[in-house]
Order: structure tokens, then sequence, then C-alpha cells
């Protein structure tokens, strides 16, 4: 029972990560990213195939994974920057797609379907419990400084200014900040802790293939950052542990369901993901944790 | 290859794309149509065609009905389904901004798609209806069902058309999706307009569903596989122009058919993201959307 | 305990009294992963089932070892995050001492590790080659034959066939290129030529695909998806009026499939299995089992599984994962009585007498890394809407 907690704050960790990424790019810059899933499998392919194939240490592999996203993120961002929030979204939707084709198809390069096995932990695997705990502790910190980071982000001049961009984009311009520059920052960073998120996967559970890549964990992670509050990287940690907790909790929940076969089980179980979240958005539209300064000052 | 034999194979793939460009235009205007009116993405959509198809396919199979009117019983349902989403998740949030009444939808269609599991499973289902062999016209050959899909779809275009031209209803709709405010001063009830928005939008959505599963076989996944293609179109041609998503859908039904001459089969799905990146570096607003 | 009085034991509780012992033992527990939502729906939950089946029958029989089996059925969503914390649930919690039926290659190798770190038993009906090649120990046996054999039967099939051209359609897999390789092989060793078309599975047409395979003038085109990918691509080779023959592999063009498309569409189509030898007892009580002429090839493996890991438990006396791990080669294979379901050799183990299990896929004998050995291939037709038997080889 022990083992299986840490597992899951190893993984309710790295959805908090994902999760302030979309924080920095939905809550504080506006752009909608439905390619999250893209980003992390950019960074977790990127990790991957430096530390196992070319054989250099694990946090050389992950500073990579960062660049490599961030990289990934501008190149998204110049094409897609000029265009409205709903169609920014929909174009990085397409944009996780062809990440996961490419990923799939070209295997010369990332193995194709078959994945990557035995990419090293980092940790010796043999501590057994004490490598989960390991990457609970290295996760943890990680999650807290990216969290702190956002937390002095958001309250610099960056970041008001990047609020302001949010709020109008317009009247941010003609207050003289240089909009495009700066979401396509806001865009790139988040796209690197995304990245991020993908490498830390990838090492703690040895393999990565492109199907880990699909819209699911796009999706899960959106309904993680509505339920903790989108504004605030406090809201975002706390969805990214609670998804999970809920996650887990439904299948124990489905299992104690009397007379339906196990297919009904796993659709009730889906399906009590949406419920709650609708629900939730009633209870509390802005999420559990709101934002604190509803509209951001201008200058 | 010689040219005369690959002019054909070409040829043969845009009348293919035609055919599956106008099928998929049919959900691609429902999407439009409900972001024209409501101003945000339904991500439900692809849940509510296969709402539509199960729909359809309790018609025409457990009722016994034809096709032709289980269409219509495809269509009722996903309206039906549409508007209980629209009322219990989105419009409660309709302050909270576009994108998080998105992310009710997409909710939504979690739930959507796993009713339809819950009661009928992961298998395949098929419509009771007479497989036809394709016609060949020379080089070019062409299915007898496709072109009646290809009919239906297009009379189901023209049917939106007439309503939204010549009844006051649609007049109001097109008024609302041009601007909410002047038309609320003329005294347009929006809620109405959402609601026959929203009806609208979903069924056409949930016939497409149908349309396609007339073609292949329907299971709870019919309408998710569909969604990238139906948000490619509508974003291509302009979110929330109805002729954009036609046109949207066209292009994008070529485009994935030729390159599976051109390039590579596996990659039909990229190809649509890419189509779509490069209109919308020259036109950001789509071929056919006024607000950019 | 002496031997004697172990097997004396055993068959008191197998035999005599077994709600007594029920009362007073904690339950063995196994744990199934498979797909139940996501791409491989169409095949989880009939294999869930089916395990579900066998455990409910061995219950009834008293157990094994005197205890009860508790089985629970996780949900790996068909994606590899959601079937490490599925089986981290079945490993931690409950604790099993076998997972069985991973179906999705990125599943099954996301997986492994986890079993082999915590001493549990796998069973897969995954295809990747490079599954059986992980650092496992022995803590995991595939029932799906080795991709490229699969793909050279295939391919000495179709050749058999009078084939000398053919078309490979299969969606990307892990083993895509090694099965059309192995084909490919099979097809010029017999004078031929085979060519591959590696399509996109989630479209609703195939159209302009079938119309790529025609101009290669293929006497045989292989469909190598999954169900609904397959019905697409049957339905627009029937449109374009192909008339050569058409092979499939058996969890394809399945009893779901048959029911779900018109039956002139899948009229002739030849589908492919792996199977035990003719005569074998086990696929006729997977027949019973989930109440059809035409199990699921998946359906049979996984009731394969089952058997094996009761009867490795019940031969090494213990019901942990390592249990299974030491004796499921002395249940499976060698020398002893021929079983075909558990409850069977149950009763054969707790008499003291060795078995070998012949299973519903297959004969069950493994290699050191867990790949099938031996096995026949079941070649099947689609006759007047039904799938008959055309051999066994």
């Amino acid at each position: 029972m022990i083992s299986y907690l840490v597992f899951l704050a190893v993984i309710g960790g790295i959805y908090a990560l994902l999760a302030q990424s979309v924080t920095l790019a939905w809550g504080m810059a506006g752009l909608v990213n439905l390619g999250l899933a893209g980003f992390f499998g950019i960074g977790a392919y990127a990790s991957a195939m430096l530390v196992t194939w070319g054989g250099v240490p694990v946090p050389v592999g992950l500073v990579a994974a960062v660049i490599a996203g961030a990289v990934a993120g501008l190149v998204v961002t110049g094409a897609t920057l000029r265009l409205r929030d709903d169609y920014l979204a929909i174009v990085t939707l397409g944009f996780a797609e062809a990440v996961r084709i490419i990923a799939s198809n070209e295997i010369w390069l990332t193995g194709g379907t078959d994945g990557i096995s035995g990419i090293p932990g980092g940790f010796p695997r043999d501590w057994g419990l004490g490598f989960h705990a390991a990457w609970m502790g290295t996760i943890s910190v990680l999650v807290f400084c990216v969290w702190f980071g956002l937390r002095r982000l958001s309250a610099s001049p960056w970041g008001r200014a990047l609020r302001a961009i949010r709020e109008d984009q317009t009247v941010a311009a003609v207050a003289g900040k240089p909009v495009a520059r700066m979401k396509a920052e806001a865009f790139a960073i988040a796209a690197g802790i995304a990245a991020l998120a993908g490498a830390l996967y990838g090492h703690y559970g040895s393999y990565i293939a492109p199907e880990l890549f699909a819209p699911l964990v796009t999706i899960y992670v959106f309904l993680a950052v509505t339920t903790g509050g989108n504004g605030r990287p406090s809201g975002a940690v706390l969805g990214g542990y609670l998804l999970i907790a809920f996650l887990e909790a439904t299948r124990f929940a489905a299992g104690a369901i009397p007379g339906v076969t196990a297919l009904q089980a796993a659709a009730l179980r889906e399906a009590s993901v949406g419920v709650a979240l609708i629900l939730l958005l009633h209870w509390r539209p802005q999420g559990i944790l709101p934002e604190r300064n509803q509209k951001a000052p201008l200058v | 290859m010689p040219d005369s034999f690959l002019f054909g194979a070409i040829l043969q793939a845009l009348i293919n794309g035609v055919i599956s460009g106008t099928i998929l235009a049919v959900p691609a205007i429902g999407f439009s149509a409900i972001f024209a009116v409501l101003n945000y993405p339904n991500f439900a959509i692809g849940a509510l065609a296969s709402v539509g198809a199960y729909g359809g396919l309790v018609a025409n199979t457990v009722f016994g009905l034809p096709l032709e009117v289980s269409l219509l019983a495809a269509f009722a349902t996903a309206a039906v389904a549409g508007i209980v989403v629209e009322w219990v998740a989105v419009r409660p949030l309709n302050q909270a901004g576009a994108l998080m009444m998105a992310i009710a939808s997409l909710a939504a269609a979690i739930v959507l798609e796993n009713v339809i599991r819950f009661f009928w499973g992961n298998g395949l289902r098929g419509y009771d209806l007479p497989m036809l062999r394709d016609v060949q016209f020379g080089a070019i050959r062409v299915g007898p069902q496709q072109v009646k899909n290809f009919g239906i779809s297009i009379a189901a275009m023209v049917a939106l058309w007439a309503f939204l031209a010549l009844t006051p209803l649609g007049r109001a709709m097109r008024a609302v999706a041009d601007n909410a405010d002047l038309a609320r001063l003329r005294g347009v009830d929006p809620v109405r307009i959402a609601a026959v928005a929203v009806a609208l939008g979903a069924g056409l959505a949930g016939m497409g569903g149908m349309l396609i599963g007339l073609d292949t076989s329907i299971d709870p996944l019919t309408g998710p596989r569909l969604v990238l293609s139906i948000f490619a179109a509508a974003v291509l041609g302009g979110l929330g122009s109805i002729p954009g998503a036609v046109v949207g859908a066209l292009v994008i039904g070529m485009a994935e058919e030729l390159t599976v001459l051109l390039i590579a089969p596996s990659y039909r799905s990229v190809v649509g993201f890419v189509v779509i990146l490069a209109v919308l570096t020259v036109r950001p607003a789509g071929l056919f959307g006024a607000r950019a | 305990m002496t031997l004697a009085r172990r097997t004396l034991l055993l068959s008191t509780s197998l035999l005599a009294a077994p709600s007594l012992v029920r009362a007073q033992a904690a339950p063995i527990k196994l744990g199934t992963l498979t797909p139940l939502t996501g791409a491989g729906g169409p095949y989880g939950p009939v294999m869930a089932a089916c395990v579900r089946g066998v455990v409910d029958q061995v219950n009834a029989a008293g157990g094994v070892l005197g205890k009860q089996i508790e089985l629970i059925s996780e949900d790996d969503q068909t994606n590899p995050e959601a079937g490490v914390r599925a089986a981290r649930k079945l490993i931690d919690v409950d604790r099993v001492s076998a997972i069985m039926g991973t179906w999705a290659s990125s599943v099954t190798t996301a997986v492994a590790p986890l079993a082999w770190e915590n001493k549990v038993f796998l069973a897969t009906v995954s295809g990747a080659d490079s599954i059986t090649l992980l650092p496992h120990n022995g803590w995991l046996v595939r029932t799906q034959p080795n991709t490229t054999l699969q793909g050279k039967k295939f391919g000495e099939f179709a050749v058999a066939q009078g084939a000398k051209r053919i078309f490979v359609m299969m969606p990307q897999t892990p083993f895509t290129q090694s099965q059309f390789a192995a084909m490919k092989a099979a097809a010029e060793a017999g004078g031929g030529a085979a060519e591959l078309l590696i399509y996109d599975a989630t479209k609703p047409s195939l159209r302009t695909e079938v119309d790529q395979a025609m101009r290669f003038r293929p006497d045989v085109i292989v469909a190598g998806g999954y169900t609904p990918d397959t019905s697409v691509l049957l339905r627009d080779l029937y449109r374009a009026s192909f008339s050569g023959k058409v092979l499939a592999f058996a969890y394809a063009v399945n009893q779901a499939m048959l029911g779900a498309i018109p039956k002139e569409v899948v009229e002739g189509v030849m589908t492919l299995a792996p199977s035990p030898a003719a005569g074998s007892g086990g696929y006729a009580k997977v027949q019973a089992l989930a109440g059809t002429q035409a199990p699921d090839p998946y359906t049979c493996q996984i009731y394969d599984h089952v058997n094996l890991v009761l009867m490795a438990m019940a031969k090494g006396g213990a019901t942990t994962g390592q249990a299974v791990h030491d004796n499921i080669r002395k249940v499976s294979q060698g020398s002893g009585e021929s079983v075909d379901t558990a409850l069977d050799g149950l009763r054969a183990i707790a008499a003291g007498r060795e078995v070998n299990y012949e299973g519903a896929s297959g004969p069950c004998d493994f290699n050191e890394i867990g790949d099938v050995l031996d096995v026949k291939f079941r070649y099947e037709q689609v006759k007047a809407g039904a799938l008959t038997l055309i051999r066994i080889a």
C-alpha cells in the first residue's frame, strides 16, 4: 500500500508539473495549449533518446528536454500567435496529433510504435521502495521549484504585463507591451515545463511509446487545472494531485458497484470523471483556489 | 507511372475527397453553427456525432425504420443530447469565458461517450443496409451509397441555407451571430436562439455521425475519431462561418486523399494540420472568417 | 508435510469439503488488465468475462489449494500511463499473484518491469517481438505467436492459395515491419512479390488506399488491422470489386465483426489464428464459455493464461507469483497427462500426476524467454456468414 501511495505521489507530481505548464500559458497568458501531450512527448523522447542511446547523464537529458520543448513551443507560436485563442487551441491539438503520428511512423528516429524501453532511471532500480521514494523526493522538489518560479514570475512586472495582455491585448499593445514576444516567451516556458514532465515520466517509468501521448493526457491535465483554479500555480499543483487521487478513487468505487460488468464499471468510472468536473464547475467555476486579483493593473 | 495513369489516380482521389469532404461538412457545419451563435468551440461535437449514430441505429434496427427516417432520428437524438449538454454543463458557465465553456463541453463529451459504452458496449454495430458495388465510369469509380450520402449531405445543407435565409427564426439566428448586442436591441430572444443553434448544430453532428456510420460501422469512438478532421475543416474555413465549414471540409477531404497518393497514407491526419497551419499563416481568421 | 499428506489434503479440499475450507483461507488474488475503453475496447471486455467464467467454475469446484480465487478486473484504457496506474493498484493494493491479458504492446512493455520487480507473474497477448526480449527473467509468458512466425505463415498460406502478388495493408504497429518482412520473404520464396501500405486506422474511408492496392494488381490482399479499421477496409475492397482473395487475422474478422457488417462483404475472407492441434478440447471449452461458435483468439489466449496460472500454483503448492514463475513450464509442457482445463488439471495435480496443458490458443509450450513453441495455426474461411474451418496446420 505504501509503495502504491508513493507511486501516486510521483505521478501526481508529473501531473502537477503539466498543470503548471497550462497555468502559465492559459491562466496567465490566455493561451490555450491543447497540444500539451505533444510537448510532454517531445520532452520524453528528447531525454530518453539522449540518455538511453547517447549515454549522457539523466540531468543532462532533462535539461535537453526542457530546451527541446521550449524550442518546439517557439516554433508552434511562431506560426500561431496571430491567431485568436480558439484557433490556437485547435491548431495545438493538431500539433500534438502530428507529434504522435511522427513518433509512430519515423521508426529510424524514434523506434516507432515499439517505443523506447530500458530508459535509465537516474537512481538504482534495485532500491525497491527507496527508488520510488527518491523519485518522489526529486519530483516534489521540482514541482516546488516550478511553483516558486511561477509565483515569482507572476508577481514580476513580466507577469503583470502578461495578465494585462490576457485581459486585453490591444490595450496592452497600446501601452507599449511587446505582445507577441511576451506571449511567445510564456508559451515557450510552458512548453519547456511540459517537456520536463515528459522526460521525468520516461526516466521514472523506464518506458515511453507514442501511445503515451494520446489526447487523454491533455484532457486529464485540463480537468486538473480547471479543478484547482487556472489562474494560480498553487491551484494547478493542487489540481494535479487531486486529479490522480480522484482517478484512483474511482477505481475502488467502480469495483464496489454490484451487478455491472467489468466494461460497464469502466464506463461508469470514465463518465464519473466528466460528471465530477461538470459539478465542480458549477460549484466553483474559478476552481478550488481562484485567482486572487481578478483584473490585473495595466501599468 | 505513366502520366495518364497518375492523372487518373489523382482525379479518383479528388473525387473520393469531394465525397468524404461533403459528408465531413455536415458535422463541421454543426460545429461552426454553435460557434457562430454561442462563441465557444463545442468539444462535445464528436460525442454528439456518436450519439446521433446510435440514435439512428436504434431507429433503424430496433424500430425497423427506413434509413431516411432514421437519419431524422439521428438528428433528433443528437439535438436533444446537445441541448441537455448545453443546459446542464455549458450554459451555467457563460460568464466564465469561452474556454471554460469549451472545457465543460469536453467533460460532457466524456460522459456521453461512456453512456453509449455502458448500454451498447464497445463492439461494432452496423445498419440494416444492402451493400452496393461501385459503378465504373471509364477509369473512375463511384459508390452508389457514397453518392446517396453526398446527396443527403447537400440536401441537409440546402435545408439549412433555406432555414437561415428564409425563416424569421433563421434570420434572427444570423443576426445574433453577426452581432449579439444589436440583435438583442431588436428584440431577439438570445436564449431561444441559442437553443435553436445548439439543436441545429448538434443535430447536424448526429446526422454526420450516422452518415459516416452508413459508410462504415459504428462504435462509441466513431465520433471522437472524427473530431480532428471536423475541427480542421471548421478552422480552415473560419470558425463560425457556415460556407467556410463546407469549403474547409472539402479542402481537408481532398488533401487527405491526395496524401495517400503523394506522401504516405499514415500521414493523412498530419496533412490536415499542415493545411490549416499554412492557410492560417496567410489568413489568421481562416478562409471565410470575418473576426480575427 | 510429506508429499503424500499434502496430496491427501489437496484432494480433500478440492473434492470433499470445499465450503468448509472456503470460510477459512485467504483467497488467491488474480488480476486481469485488459482494455475496456479506448482503441482496444472491442477485445478487453470479452477477455475479462472469459476469465471470470473460468474462475467461477474453479471456485465452484473448490478452488485451488483449498483457497477460493478472487478476480480483480482493471481497465488499461489502451494507454500505457493509465495501464501502469492500474497495474500498480493490482500489485500494491490487491496484491495479486498474476496479471493476465495485457493487450496493447505499449501497455505490456510499460507494465512488465513492475511485474518482475514485484514478483508478479505477467501473461500477455501482445504481439511486439521486443516484449519477450525484455530482461524479465521468466516473469512473463506470451501466448500470441511471435509475429515473424505469423507473417511467415500468412505468406506461405497466401502462396499456397496460388498468390503471386501479395499486397499487405496494415496500420502502424510494433509488428508491422517484422510481419511484412516475413510475409515478403515467404512470397518471394514462392516466386511472388509483396508490397506494404501502412494506413491511418482512424479514418472512416480507405477508398484511395484501396485504389493504391488495386494498382499493384494483387491476387491476395492481407488486411492486417484490428476489427474497426478492418471493417472499413473490407467494405472498401468489396466496393472496389476486388476479385482476389483476402486474408485477415482472426482477431479482426471475429464473431463481433460478422454480426456488424453485411454478409457479402466478409464472404470468402480467410482468417488465421494460433491454434492447438486438431482435436484438442480447449477451443471447444472456450466456445462453450464464451457462448459463441468462433471465440476471439485473444479470448482463447486469456483462457489459457488463467488455466496455466491456477495449475502452476497447484503444482507449486503455493499461491504466490513466485510459484507461478517456478512451475508454469511444469504444467504447460512435458510428458504429463494432457489436460485442456484447470478443472481437470487441478484434479490430476492433486492426485500427484504430471500434467501437460493443451490450451485453446495452442499447445502452450514456452521457450526460455516466454514465447510459445510449436504453435499450429487455424485457417478458417467465412462461408455463408460464418467462420468455417479449412484446416489446422
